[in-house]
């Protein structure tokens, strides 16, 4: 005390610091040259430009943007939504006229085939449709069902796959410092390794549909799990811990007893976490032909269906909006496990 | 005899000595106080007993037997442990938490199941009794209890697999006046009933004058007071606490981590 105050000054005299330091200003001219250069790069202006233009199109103020065309063209083509679906009879198995499905009925259209010798279209028959007014928007539902399902056993499989990961990756559970360091970077490397890469690979490996998905998923998330599992235990109080293991029980029980019941809400927050990831991800991972619903939406997106693709986009916003919901509304009570 | 400390060193490192040769024996049944302040070494010492810690020189002999690895499987559940810190596990029952000493009783897959014959869950209810607890706490989360309920809970949990002696760490160190005699009465109550030897560790020379049958008074690794409560006098204290007056009756020489004895004022006690 008595050396930082040699004698007592008057407050006029104290030294205030400048609001500004060099320092800082010259990091913040550092960093606003660095961002404009990388925005030349990234077309930031281009895309602020669009931007404006499609806007002022909006309101009225020009005639013309290239943006207001796409989305002009997108609109038109995406309303009404397609909820029903048609298909030829000829290629139904087993199909018995007298006994149709329910709301469904026939329509007939002119078959039509292109002369190459007269150059035009001449009509050669007629093909009859079994129309379903809502045989389009089941399938998507049922796409969704199968999305859902995809992120279920991701979740699991990478619960599976994180326990060994977890257990090695904790101080005092793995063998040695090799097989700590070894758990530790495997668990890096899921997490670093994007799903849709994963998906991909896997793709490759066993075809489309959903198998590379779930594994996608459980692949990625088994290294978030075993990470936040394993820093979980090691910062678990170890008083009860010690107690348990000074009567005699082995680190299994241990481990059951005094470590579990610590842990057990921050596990349970994970899974939920998780589990409400995944289904995002997994409507996309269709796209890359890994299953569930996003393999239609890339179907539909690449025959310019876009009123198929609005459907789909639809049935996806709705099912997220929901689940989050729900999952809102249980969370305070799942974590009193 | 049945616990025998002979000649027991135990150092951290090369400058850190927590036991400094401490050689005495406890007869089956003893109430026994190792009574020091903090820092002294009483935490280190009870945890050699139940081979937590492993002496640097010498040995504790539990029943004709050396305490070491290898026969650790056959002695730490003869020995029963109460914490300063109760060291319950917050988030499970009160059941459970009792129970959770018998698990060196039960095989793994069965504590994988959480479950326990219905025997042990007997027991684990009327040694509860015996604490003071009811019905009614069986499944409160141990968490939700006063400090007073816990150690209660840390008790008859110690007492599940009917070991043959206890360890108490400092077990009313966080724990009011009041409560604090309520929970050494019970202590020893317990362990005339199951009739265990108790080893307790206290840093208040009046509650080891009042419960303990011999005062085992320890200063810097090293035992500086061996007799009966009785004997304990100021001589003793002084010994104990260094050389100082003690001011205001009774504050010892040495800062104190805990709160000092006698800063009393009657409340209530939590427990009920
Ligand atoms: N794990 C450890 N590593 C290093 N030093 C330790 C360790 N445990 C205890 N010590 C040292 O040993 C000495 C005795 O500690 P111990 O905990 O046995 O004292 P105590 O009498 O129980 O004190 P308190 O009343 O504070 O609990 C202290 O100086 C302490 O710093
Ligand atoms: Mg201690």
């Amino acid at each position: 005390m008595a050396e930082q105050t040699p004698r007592p000054t008057s407050p006029d005299d104290w030294r205030l610091r400048k609001p500004f330091s060099l320092k800082l200003v010259l990091t913040f001219l550092a960093v606003a040259v660095c961002l404009a250069v990388s925005a030349r790069r990234t077309e930031i202006d281009k895309a602020i430009y669009q931007t404006a233009e499609g806007l002022a199109y909006a309101v009225g103020l020009t005639d013309e943007a290239e943006v207001a065309t796409g989305w002009n063209n997108v609109m038109a083509s995406a309303f009404p939504l397609t909820f029903s679906a048609e298909r030829e009879v000829t290629r139904i198995e087993g199909f018995d006229r007298n006994d149709l499905p329910a709301f469904s009925y026939l329509i007939s259209k002119p078959e039509r085939e292109y002369d190459l010798d007269r150059g035009e279209w001449i009509e050669t028959g007629e093909i009859e449709y079994l129309v379903e007014p809502f045989g389009y928007l089941t399938h998507v539902l049922w796409k969704m069902v199968e999305t859902l399902e995809m992120a279920v056993w991701g979740t699991l499989l990478a619960l599976a796959l994180s326990i060994p990961l977890a257990w090695f990756s904790t101080r005092g559970y793995t063998w040695n410092r090799g097989t700590y360091f070894l758990a530790r970077a495997v668990c890096s490397f899921t997490r670093a390794l994007p799903e849709l890469i994963v998906a991909i690979f896997c793709v490759l490996l066993f075809g489309f549909g959903t198998i590379p998905g779930v594994l996608a998923l459980g692949f990625h998330c088994a290294g978030f799990f075993g990470k936040f599992f394993a820093d979980d235990i090691e910062n678990a109080d170890r008083g009860p811990q010690d107690a348990l293991r000074s009567t005699g029980a082995g680190r299994i029980k241990v481990f059951r007893f005094a470590v579990l019941p610590q842990v057990t809400p921050q596990f349970v927050a994970y899974v939920q976490y998780i589990m409400e990831r995944n289904v995002r991800t997994a409507t996309v991972l269709g796209i890359v032909g890994a299953g569930g619903i996003g393999l239609e939406l890339k179907g539909r997106l690449d025959l310019s269906d876009y009123s198929h693709v609005a459907t789909t986009l639809l049935v996806i916003f709705v099912t997220v909006f929901v689940l989050e919901q729900i999952t809102q509304s249980v969370r305070g009570r799942l974590i009193d496990v | 005899m049945f616990l025998r400390f002979i000649d027991v060193r135990k150092s951290f490192a090369e400058d850190a000595v927590a036991v400094d040769g401490v050689s005495f024996d406890v007869p089956r049944g003893q109430f026994c106080v190792v009574l020091g302040s903090s820092g002294a070494g009483k935490s280190t010492l009870l945890r050699l007993v139940n081979g937590m810690l492993e002496p640097s020189q010498g040995r504790v002999e539990f029943d004709g037997v050396t305490v070491q690895r290898r026969v650790l499987a056959q002695v730490q559940p003869c020995i029963g442990m109460v914490h300063q810190q109760f060291n319950l596990v917050p988030r499970l029952s009160v059941l459970n938490n009792v129970l959770a000493g018998a698990l060196p009783k039960i095989s793994t897959l069965a504590a994988l199941c959480g479950l326990f014959p219905i025997d042990l869950r007997r027991r684990a209810c009327r040694l509860l009794a015996e604490v003071g607890l009811g019905e009614e706490h069986l499944y409160r989360r141990a968490a939700n209890l006063s400090g007073g309920q816990q150690q209660r809970v840390a008790i008859a949990r110690a007492f599940i697999l009917e070991p043959q002696l206890v360890l108490a760490d400092e077990p009313v160190a966080s724990l009011d006046p009041e409560t604090s005699r309520v929970i050494l009465q019970l202590l020893r109550d317990e362990s005339r009933q199951h009739q265990s030897t108790v080893l307790c560790s206290l840093h208040q020379v009046e509650l080891a004058v009042e419960f303990a049958d011999r005062i085992v008074g320890m200063r810097h690794g090293r035992i500086v007071f061996d007799g009966p409560a009785e004997e304990f006098d100021e001589a003793a204290r002084r010994s104990l606490y260094g050389l100082r007056v003690p001011r205001g009756g009774d504050a010892p020489g040495e800062p104190h981590e805990q709160a000092p004895p006698e800063a009393s004022s009657p409340e209530s006690d939590p427990a009920e």
